[in-house]
């Protein structure tokens, strides 16, 4: 049985002006769990934060949070931001520079008219959540940026919302705090078992802290689904190559050559590449994925009878942790990862290999 | 969007605050204009009320006075010239070059302003005028013949028009150079080219758009120009406009129709104007304006600074010193004169300036109006450019152009729409205080909702929308977030309000009864009615109150900004 | 000098009051026009049919003038000394200008206004027609022939006259130069040079007037060749005539001559052999006026000797006292040594108003 849902987000469309931003967006968030919107630049899933926050206005749609909408175009219902219960974390931290930090933080709880001694309290224990307790009578101005981070999430969750919502808090961050503050941030989300919906564009930083994953683009969804099986199985070229880097192979559907519950597919060079559909209705005309880290190059020819090609290294480019290689396959260049190789010579006759099981047939 | 509320929508606090305070603007923006142009379509007979006959005949008439029109049109022209060529050195010397003693010479620059125009022309009719003036009898000292100078000509006129309404164009073209940026320049060194080829190849282009925005927007206002055309003009009988229009109204019997006429073609003139500056300064040719703030390139003009001090030095002689020399110099004399005699010196002027109206009264009533209309004013304001930058309520652009509407009406004709419309309202608010405060704050609404709205910009609106995230209501938000940032640029604002108030002439020279006399027309009528000395006398006097009253109200405030935001 | 023909009741009323006045023939009021029937109060040393004690209760003045602001300062100052509980406040502007601003005022209903001084007949004719003036008649208005009364008496009164001839700069004009008449003013040496006042101007109409008359149409169109420069206020005349800027002044008022003078001004007054061109200076209590009993009081006062040697002696004013026994002006000059050039038929010069504002406005170029 399906958890219920905390938050259901039905066929939204937002736009500004004549401008559609978010063309049709839906997807459900069960209590306790991150949800991740990602996507390029403006693909529309920061307006679509915005929207459930209450501070967009949509044209079109539902929200609706534990079953009780609190948008509704069919039925005309609108609840003001300030009335949702929500709470949010800003890109620019938004701390405000008049108050101080325990002021900052103490803010939703005196709007809730808290007594003084309950609000102290929470205050520090929130800091202490984050270790900004130290802080607590520093102006807000004086912090760093990463401090504000720190001091603008414990200010959004002291008054215990039921729901955060994330508008890119990390990529103001360098990247070495951004790669820490990710960890933390996952660790306290648990520990307070509170419902997110986190926004950003960084693909590490979405795989390593959601439960699940929404990849947007241009206002619509691309796919749902866990990091693992987003990555694993991506549905299209364009998830395919934005979840990790993806080569993409074209071909015709070579049915007479199917075998073991593999499909095969010949590209217009020749060569047949076995592949896996995972469910998707196989056309006449196929695409398929292999990503980068899953081709194998090696000297000799390996083992096994399926996609093992002979193939020509076109030139290496060193990443430090890994090498991006250059192949040409028949008349179509492929790129591979490989962890740091000895070099190979530009020219060089190799053999490439990938598993079938990660070669993944995408849809229509 | 929709902008029906819904059920569980309640009606806001924001909607009545926004709407009301949109209604109040368009109410007091729209009112006189209505009249204004009713009179002026009025062919019927002019003591009936509201008008018998309408017609285009009031039009017809000013083709009787096509030299007032040409005047009006040469002065404007010269003077607008004139401040552009002192605004574009001045601003060149503070912003681009390494002078010593740049801010103190920036902040300076506004002093002409406050010292009034009216002040100005005073002055420099005592001294330029061709028999009387000091200048020309310290020429004729020196063994000269005649006149050296001789204020009383359309040039005499245009220059202290450039020299104390012209500090507009100083701004404007200084905010162009600061917002240049410096890498279009020193691309251009690093090829090769001089600092003289850089100057007239790269940055002279790039500038002229601002220039020209700038020209058109002082045109604009020397347009509605009043109080040097008519201390300097009226009595040679040159005419302009306003000039013309003020004279038409106080003649008996009054020609409110040609006035009101009148007053429409130079409101209309002006509109045109305005509605061309605002097309250039959005039209994104601006390609040097971003939003970045860039630090101007200084550029090291070595023996030049002492040379280029003293041009700044000459400026503030020519445009604050000397003026209130003179008018110093005046007052002390029976009867003013470049050499006067040991007899001739006395302190009779100031004993009977304490004793006349002006003085006494009128300071008072001026100081407190200013203090209402500031107060008012912002409250006033701070909703509307609220209402128009950042509430996303339906109709805000219309109010924009609502409030931004008096800046095309010159403050004369304003007032003119004013006085007919408010003389037949029921409650009898005509000849009081609270008529020059509603003038005040219509007139001054362009001014106070760009500076409030200036600041406003600046606070990053995530900083209001993480305050509703933690469910503060609006009036919530307002209290704990939104004022307390604005505080600094609110009391800026008020201060300019302030300062404006004080300084007004030409809606209130029309607005004021026998228990509302106020300073700047006070010290025009005493131009009419008195004894040039004793005229002098009243001008430092009030001068002098005033601008401790504004010393006091910069140090109290500042103890308050400082103690907001670090 | 108008003998009252109830000179018996007013000196028993005067012997009451105990003030011994040299003079006879002081009218009383006149029973049959006054709504209450009350015998004049002295107060000070004049008589008034005002409720002092409820003037002071009001307790303010509200003034209308078209002096210059230092002599509308001077006549309330001289008022304020007499009563120091009412405070006093003022309005100025050229008559004119004044008037129009009164009429529009009462026409939107507002009424503001106690006491109106205007320096012109014609729109007194015109505020006595149309009912503005509070009809008052002062216990002191015996002392002023029926001449420089209204008709019929208690609307307004001669406050005072103000002569005025030619006046020029001493230092740039000389010996055989200096003009003598009033034709000499068209002399073309003037062009530019010259001033006069404008159109708002009550004795700018009367000097209007009464030189068409002696010397003809054709004299303002020479006049205008001059291009004359206009202005408000005597003051303002008299500023630039003792500085140089103007050379000549075409209506030069003896009082702001003899004020000038005493400055140590170089200036010269002639007086034409044909007289002096005169205005007179009407005073009266304004209908629905805010503060009525003040508005009488000070209608007295202006009327009494007291207030008529304040009109004369006050440097600002040295206005010409038409009242029966009034002293000679400060410099030793009684008015009747002057030969004064008024408008005899007042009717046709009322008339003539229109034409000469046009004529006027159209010279200096509105």
């Amino acid at each position: 049985m399906a958890p219920k849902p905390h938050i259901e987000v039905e066929n939204l469309e937002v736009s500004f002006g004549a401008v559609p931003a978010v063309r049709g967006v839906s997807f459900t968030v069960t209590h306790g769990e991150q949800l991740t919107l990602l996507g390029p630049s403006g693909c529309g899933k920061t307006t679509t934060l915005r929207a459930i926050a209450g501070l967009e206005k949509p044209v079109a749609g539902e929200i609706r949070i534990d079953g009780a909408p609190i948008y509704s175009a069919a039925r005309n219902i609108n609840v003001p931001a300030e009335k949702r219960g929500l709470s949010m974390v800003f890109q620019s931290y938004a701390i405000w520079p008049h108050m101080s930090v325990f002021d900052n933080v103490a803010y939703g709880l005196r709007v809730r008219r808290e007594e003084a001694a309950a609000i102290r309290n929470k205050v520090i224990q929130a800091l202490a959540l984050v270790q900004m307790q130290a802080f607590a009578d520093r102006r807000a101005s004086q912090l760093s940026g990463g401090q504000q981070q720190r001091v603008a999430l414990a200010r959004a969750f002291v008054f215990q919302p039921s729901v955060l919502l994330f508008d890119e808090p990390l990529s103001n961050l360098d990247a070495k705090l951004r790669a820490d503050m990710r960890i933390e941030l996952r660790d306290l989300q648990h520990r307070l078992g509170i419902t997110s919906i986190y926004v950003t564009h960084d693909l590490e930083e979405a795989l390593a802290m959601s439960d699940h994953i929404v990849v947007m683009r241009d206002g619509l969804v691309e796919q749902t689904g866990t990091p693992d099986d987003i990555y694993r199985l991506p549905r299209s070229a364009f998830v395919a190559d934005f979840i990790g880097s993806a080569n993409l192979v074209h071909g015709r559907n070579r049915r007479d050559l199917a075998t073991h519950g593999l499909l095969a597919l010949e590209t217009p060079g020749g060569q047949v590449i076995y592949g896996n559909a995972y469910g998707r209705s196989a056309g006449d005309e196929l695409t398929v994925s292999v990503r980068t880290v899953h081709l194998q190059i090696s000297p000799q020819r390996p083992a096994g009878e399926r996609n093992v090609w002979p193939a020509r290294v076109e030139k290496t480019v060193f990443q430090g942790d890994f090498t991006q290689v250059h192949i040409l396959w028949g008349d179509q260049r492929l790129i591979a990862r490989c962890a740091a190789l000895d070099p190979l010579p530009a020219g060089q006759e190799v053999f490439i290999s990938v598993d079938p099981k990660r070669v993944v047939l995408l849809g229509a | 969007m929709s902008a029906a509320a819904s059920s569980t929508e309640s009606v806001s606090a924001q909607k009545i605050a926004g709407y009301g305070v949109a209604t109040v603007a368009a109410v007091l923006v729209l009112y006189p204009v209505f009249y204004l142009l009713q009179a002026a379509l009025d062919v019927g007979d002019p003591q009936t009320r509201p008008p018998t006959a309408y017609g285009l005949d009031n039009f017809e008439a000013l083709l009787n006075y096509p030299q007032i029109m040409l005047n009006t049109l040469s002065v404007s022209f010269a003077a607008t010239l004139m401040a552009l060529v002192i605004g574009f050195i001045m601003a060149w010397i503070l912003t681009r070059t390494n002078v010593p003693g740049r801010l103190v010479f920036e902040q300076l620059m506004a002093v002409p302003y406050y010292l009034t125009p009216l002040l100005g022309a005073l002055a420099w009719s005592m001294l330029g005028s061709p028999e009387s003036g000091f200048l020309n009898q310290f020429w004729r000292a020196l063994g000269g013949s005649g006149h050296v100078i001789d204020i009383n000509t359309p040039y005499g006129i245009a220059w202290v028009m450039a020299l104390f309404e012209g500090s507009v164009a100083f701004v404007m073209i200084g905010a162009v150079m600061k917002s240049m940026d410096p890498a279009l320049e020193e691309a251009s060194q690093v090829i090769g080219a001089s600092r003289l080829r850089t100057m007239l190849r790269v940055t002279l282009p790039l500038v002229i758009p601002g220039v020209l925005g700038a020209a058109i927007f002082v045109f604009a206002e020397m347009l509605g120009s009043f109080a040097v055309a008519l201390v300097l003009g009226t009595p040679n009988r040159y005419y302009v406009i306003t000039t013309a229009i003020y004279q038409l109204i106080q003649q008996y019997p009054p020609r409110i129709q040609v006035a009101a006429a009148m007053g429409t073609s130079l409101f209309a003139v002006m509109f045109v104007m305005l509605f061309i500056y605002r097309r250039i300064v959005t039209a994104g040719s601006y390609v040097t304006i971003t939003g970045k703030a860039f630090r101007p390139r200084v550029a090291d003009v070595g023996r030049l600074r002492h040379l280029l001090f003293c041009v700044c030095v000459l400026y503030l002689v020519v445009s604050v010193v000397l003026p209130i020399a003179t008018l110093l110099y005046a007052s002390v004399q029976k009867i003013a004169v470049a050499f006067p005699a040991a007899d001739n010196f006395t302190l009779d002027n100031f004993r009977a300036a304490m004793s006349m109206n002006a003085a006494g009264s009128a300071l008072t009533n001026s100081l407190i109006l200013a203090f209402a209309t500031a107060t008012i004013g912002i409250a006033l304001m701070g909703l509307l450019a609220w209402l128009i930058y950042r509430s996303r309520l339906p109709g805000a652009g219309l109010i924009e152009y609502v409030v931004m509407f008096p800046q095309a009406v010159p403050r004369l004709v304003f007032a003119f729409g004013m006085m007919w419309a408010w003389l037949a309202f029921p409650i009898p608010i005509y000849g009081t205080l609270w008529l020059l405060l509603i003038a005040y704050l219509t007139v001054f609404l362009p001014l106070g909702v760009r500076t409030i709205a200036g600041v406003m910009l600046q606070v990053d609106k995530s900083l209001d929308e993480c305050a509703q995230m933690c469910g503060a209501s609006w009036m919530f938000r307002m209290r704990t977030i939104s004022i307390p940032l604005l505080v600094p640029g609110l009391v800026a604002a008020w201060l300019l309000l302030f300062i404006a108030s004080v300084r007004e002439l030409g809606a209130s020279i029309l607005l004021m009864g026998p228990h509302s006399k106020v300073i700047t027309p006070s010290i025009v009528e005493s131009w009419f009615g008195t004894a040039s000395e004793l005229t002098a006398t009243l001008a430092l006097i009030q001068t002098f109150v005033v601008a401790a009253a504004v010393a006091v109200l910069v140090v109290v405030t500042r103890r308050v900004s400082t103690h907001v935001v670090n | 000098m108008a003998h009252n023909k109830h000179g018996h009741i007013t000196r028993r009323a005067l012997l009451k009051a105990g003030v011994a006045l040299p003079l006879v023939g002081i009218a009383a009021p006149n029973v049959l026009s006054q709504p209450l029937s009350k015998s004049p109060s002295t107060v000070l040393d004049f008589q008034t049919n005002a409720d002092v004690a409820k003037a002071e209760q009001e307790g303010q003045l509200v003034f209308y003038c078209h002096e210059n602001e230092a002599g509308t300062a001077g006549i309330m100052q001289g008022f304020n000394k007499d009563f120091p509980k009412i405070k006093t406040s003022y309005v100025r502007a050229q008559t004119g200008a004044l008037y129009s601003k009164i009429l529009a005022e009462r026409q939107a209903g507002r009424f503001d206004v106690d006491v109106l001084q205007l320096s012109d007949l014609a729109p007194a004719f015109d505020f006595q027609k149309k009912g503005g003036y509070e009809h008052y008649e002062s216990p002191e208005s015996g002392a002023y022939k029926q001449d420089n009364l209204s008709t019929p008496k208690g609307y307004f009164f001669w406050t005072g006259v103000d002569p005025a001839g030619i006046a020029y700069n001493a230092e740039k004009v000389t010996g055989s130069d200096a003009p003598k008449g009033w034709k000499d003013i068209l002399d073309p040496r003037w062009k530019g040079k010259i001033s006069c006042k404008i159109s708002a101007s009550g004795l700018q109409f009367v000097q209007w007037y009464m030189l068409r008359k002696l010397y003809g149409d054709g004299f303002w169109q020479e006049f205008a060749k001059l291009q004359p420069h206009a202005f408000d206020s005597r003051v303002q005349l008299f500023d630039r005539l003792s500085k140089g800027d103007d050379t000549i002044t075409a209506i030069g008022e003896y009082p702001a001559y003899i004020l000038f003078k005493s400055r140590g001004a170089k200036v010269e007054f002639v007086a034409p052999a044909d007289g002096l061109v005169a205005t007179p200076l009407v005073v009266g209590a304004v209908n629905k006026a805010p503060h009525p009993e003040v508005a009488k009081l000070f209608v007295d006062w202006a009327m009494s000797k007291r207030g008529q040697a304040w009109y004369q002696t006050n440097p600002n004013l040295y206005y010409a006292s038409v009242r029966t026994d009034a002293p000679p002006m400060p410099t030793g000059v009684s008015l009747t040594q002057f030969k004064l050039l008024y408008p005899q038929d007042w009717d046709d010069y009322s008339k003539q108003s229109a034409t000469f504002l046009k004529e006027w406005n159209g010279m200096l170029g509105l």
